[in-house]
């Protein structure tokens, strides 16, 4: 049985939900699915869905198509059917794309270009005009990109149109539009992965840092439940995790955890989860199921690899401890305890490693993610983040939270930033984060388009 | 379980002792200068993550077994911290997670409760052993057979001191001395009473390729056995000799040639082993941890004998008890008048003054 992530299950439901308007369930049409595809979600946004009439009977139209034969030219006509809707979906997409990428303004950058390469005074400045002339070929290449997308798919459409008219189905014609729109599929992926995913880090894996705020059990409980949802949306990913520091709470859950996880852009996509997330539900630590509201921390940076991080933090700026036995130590104790907490004593940095099994190597994994947080607040250079980077970094508290997690009295999950919601609290809960992951990333790179733009 | 003890640990992996003692099979005494010893032959057990992963369960059995051994586990609180200082829950759990990690092929591979996981050992055997550690206070690296010491995973079994995580600060400050010093880089060194060899061997890493190389004697054969074991699993037999034998006993022929010394003898006074941690007072080897009335018998004989064996400017370093055995052993080096220079007392990673190290004039 093939395992499939997520998002492609999100796209087998939106074809359930269409597929009334067909005799027969459709076998998946795209089996090349990247692993967070950004299609899929396009797909379940409200624009595509069809009208909520041919949604009140899914189970209806499933038994329908269970038991008939099929004959070849029946499913010809499914084919078609599929290939008709994937091309509806792709010229959505490629709209979306244009608009979102800013294709008017970088018509208007073009023009802004050209115009200043066409001045006689042009080659005055050497390194400036080399440097305009670089950057007008960016934009050229990207607007040219923009377009092709335009015309491949309209190629498709085309070809959708004429077979309509024909009445029947040419071969040739019909794999050339379902190659057309596969490879489109691929190019858009990649050129909105460029484009969501262009930080310096965003390549790399990331180390997800949890901890619950203030409110005890509750509080604990919820930051544990963080730390499965993450795990389970790594595991989709296919992305490899490793709890490298967990200490649990008293009662149950956990007080603070890290993960690391190993994979192509889990920085990139993980990044927006940095902040406060807010849990509100009956409390199953109270008698009485109070209503209670609880927070957790979560923190990401990347999961740099040792030789990428050529930072030289002079020994004298670090403060390294180990956990202690105990008592005289040395022979008196046997503890497995090999915890080690490193300080940056410049910026206050904090870095606590307990899960590996020997001091040394808690010690390179503790040294290595404190590099990390260093290089990231270089990077980002400004003095306030450093707070924000810092060991207990988020604020759990109210007001600053990231996103709220309410599953009592109604269920919902909403992200304040992007205002992304749903109702299914179980399956986010159960790793379903890629459509807030996405809508950040989108909210994310439409905020500096639009800095960018008023520049 | 005896059965894969048996398949895994292959007779060619003990070249050394093959050739040496074939006859060990016939039931004498493996060494011969050890007629004191049992009269087994002793044979060193595979960790547990190197055994074959022969076994299976289905998953849902294991997470039975896990949610048992986490309640056990539980339910001990805090009382063994208050009974002897030992582990509480929190780090029985830890344990318990390191244990899966050996126990377990790849648990990954299984998400259906019906699915089989391979397994190193036999699911009843898993509960035994978690019982061991949790009822009967078995040191958790008794438990899984191996102990994660610096870079290192040493197999250790009962009759073998389980490594500390202080004694790898011996590993730093040789380390340092052999860096600026080459003529301690490329000489003898020898690691006296070296249990499971985490000493040796790892001296042995630290001098290189430049000629260096370590004699290590313990009078433990069980000792001597699992320190050969350690020793060719880091394939480090041309670089370090096990001897078995009492401190310097079967070093006669190196005397006044070692370029460096060190040890972690017993140094528990008598009266303190009845109140040990359960883990070490009631499994750990007494011969490796009790160090006579006040604890300094050893101690006082290594350096009578670091005296003698050391060349001119050779190394050494101790690790003692504590603050008071270290000054005890600095006043008594001191009054062999001339004989040890540059004596210095190094307090351990959690500050208490742990070694002593100098040089022989």
């Amino acid at each position: 049985m093939e395992v499939v992530s997520q998002p492609l299950c999100t796209i087998l439901f939106a074809t359930r939900k269409r597929s009334l308007l067909i005799p027969k369930q459709i076998p998946n049409p795209s089996k090349h699915f990247p692993f967070l595809s950004f299609r899929a979600t396009i797909l379940s946004s409200s624009r595509v869905s069809p009208p909520s009439l041919l949604f009140a009977a899914p189970e209806n139209q499933l038994s329908v198509g269970e038991g008939e034969n099929t004959d070849a030219s029946e499913w010809a006509l499914q084919d078609f059917y599929s290939l008709r809707r994937d091309v509806e979906i792709m010229l959505q997409r490629v709209e979306e794309i244009r608009e979102s990428s800013g294709l008017q303004l970088l018509e208007q950058e073009l023009a802004n270009l050209e115009e200043q390469a066409a001045d006689i005074s042009f080659w005055d400045n050497r390194a400036k005009a080399q440097n305009i002339l670089s950057t007008l070929a960016d934009v050229k290449e990207k607007i040219k990109l923009l377009n092709d997308f335009k015309t491949q798919v309209e190629d498709a459409e085309t070809i959708v149109m004429l077979t309509e008219e024909m009445e029947s189905i040419d071969r040739g014609l019909f794999d050339e539009a379902t190659n057309l729109i596969k490879e489109l599929n691929k190019s858009l992926d990649r050129y909105e992965l460029t484009q969501l995913l262009s930080g310096p880090y965003d390549k790399e894996g990331a180390v997800i840092s949890i901890t619950a705020g203030a409110g005890g059990t509750d509080a604990q409980d919820w930051a544990d439940m963080l730390l499965r949802m993450y795990m389970r949306w790594s595991e989709k990913q296919r992305y490899k995790t490793r709890v490298i520091e967990k200490s649990p709470g008293e009662e149950a859950g956990i007080k603070s955890a890290t993960v690391e996880v190993e994979g192509r852009y889990a920085y990139g996509y993980l990044s927006g989860e940095k902040g406060t997330h807010r849990i509100v539900r009956q409390s199953p630590f109270n008698a009485k199921g109070l209503r209670q509201t609880s927070f957790s921390g979560v923190e990401v940076m990347p999961l740099l690899p040792e030789e990428s991080m050529d930072v030289e933090i002079p020994e004298e700026d670090l403060d390294i401890s180990f956990s202690r036995a105990g008592g005289k130590g040395g022979q008196n104790v046997n503890k497995v305890e090999t915890a080690v907490r490193i300080t940056h004593i410049p910026t206050g940095v904090t870095v606590r490693c307990t899960e590996e099994r020997s001091q040394l190597a808690n010690k390179i994994k503790a040294l290595s993610r404190l590099k990390a947080k260093l290089l990231v607040i270089a990077e980002e250079q400004r003095a306030s983040e450093i707070k924000q980077i810092r060991g207990d970094a988020v604020k759990a508290e109210w007001g600053q939270q990231i996103r709220n997690y309410v599953f009592h009295p109604y269920k919902l999950v909403k992200d304040v930033r992007t205002g992304h919601e749903t109702t299914d609290v179980i399956s986010v809960m159960d790793g379903e984060l890629d459509p807030f992951i996405k809508s950040y990333l989108k909210y994310k790179l439409n905020m500096s388009l639009s800095t960018s733009g008023v520049n | 379980m005896k059965l894969t003890l048996g398949i895994a640990y292959c007779p060619h992996s003990f070249p050394k002792l093959l050739n040496c003692f074939s006859f060990g099979s016939l039931g004498r005494p493996f060494c011969s200068s050890a007629p004191s010893s049992s009269p087994t032959c002793v044979k060193p057990q595979v960790p547990l993550y190197l055994r074959p992963p022969i076994y299976s369960t289905k998953l849902c059995d294991l997470k039975k077994w896990h949610d048992w051994a986490k309640g056990l586990s539980f339910s001990i609180g805090s009382t063994f911290v208050q009974s002897d200082n030992g582990p509480d829950s929190s780090m029985l759990c830890r344990e318990l997670k390191w244990f899966m990690e050996d126990a377990v092929e790849d648990r990954s591979l299984a998400t259906e409760d019906d699915e089989e996981v391979t397994m190193r050992v036999d699911i009843e055997e898993l509960y035994s052993l978690w019982k061991q550690r949790v009822q009967e206070r078995r040191p958790f690296q008794y438990v899984v057979g191996c102990e994660h010491w610096r870079d290192l995973i040493l197999s250790v079994q009962e009759g073998v001191l389980i490594p500390r995580p202080e004694t790898q600060l011996v590993v730093d400050i040789v380390s340092d001395v052999v860096s600026e010093n080459e003529d301690l880089r490329s000489g003898v060194w020898a690691d006296l009473g070296t249990g499971s060899g985490a000493l040796a061997i790892s001296i042995g890493r630290v001098l290189g390729n430049e000629g260096g190389r370590v004699i290590a004697t313990d009078l433990s054969p069980v000792a001597v056995a699992v320190a050969t074991y350690n020793v060719q699993r880091y394939c480090l037999q041309d670089k370090i000799d096990l001897r078995e034998g009492s401190w310097f006993e079967p070093l006669k022929d190196m005397e006044g040639k070692l370029a460096g010394l060190v040890s972690n003898p017993p140094y528990i006074p008598s009266e303190d082993i009845s109140g040990l941690q359960a883990e070490v007072g009631r499994h750990e080897p007494r011969l490796a941890l009790d160090g006579g009335i006040e604890g300094m018998n050893a101690l006082l004989h290594l350096c009578d004998g670091a005296a003698l064996m050391l060349k001119p400017g050779g190394f050494f370093a101790f690790e003692t008890n504590g603050e008071k055995q270290c000054r005890a052993l600095v006043d008594y080096m001191k009054s062999r008048s001339g004989s040890f220079y540059n004596l210095e007392i190094l307090a351990d990673f959690a500050g208490i003054q742990r070694f002593v190290i100098g040089f022989h004039q």
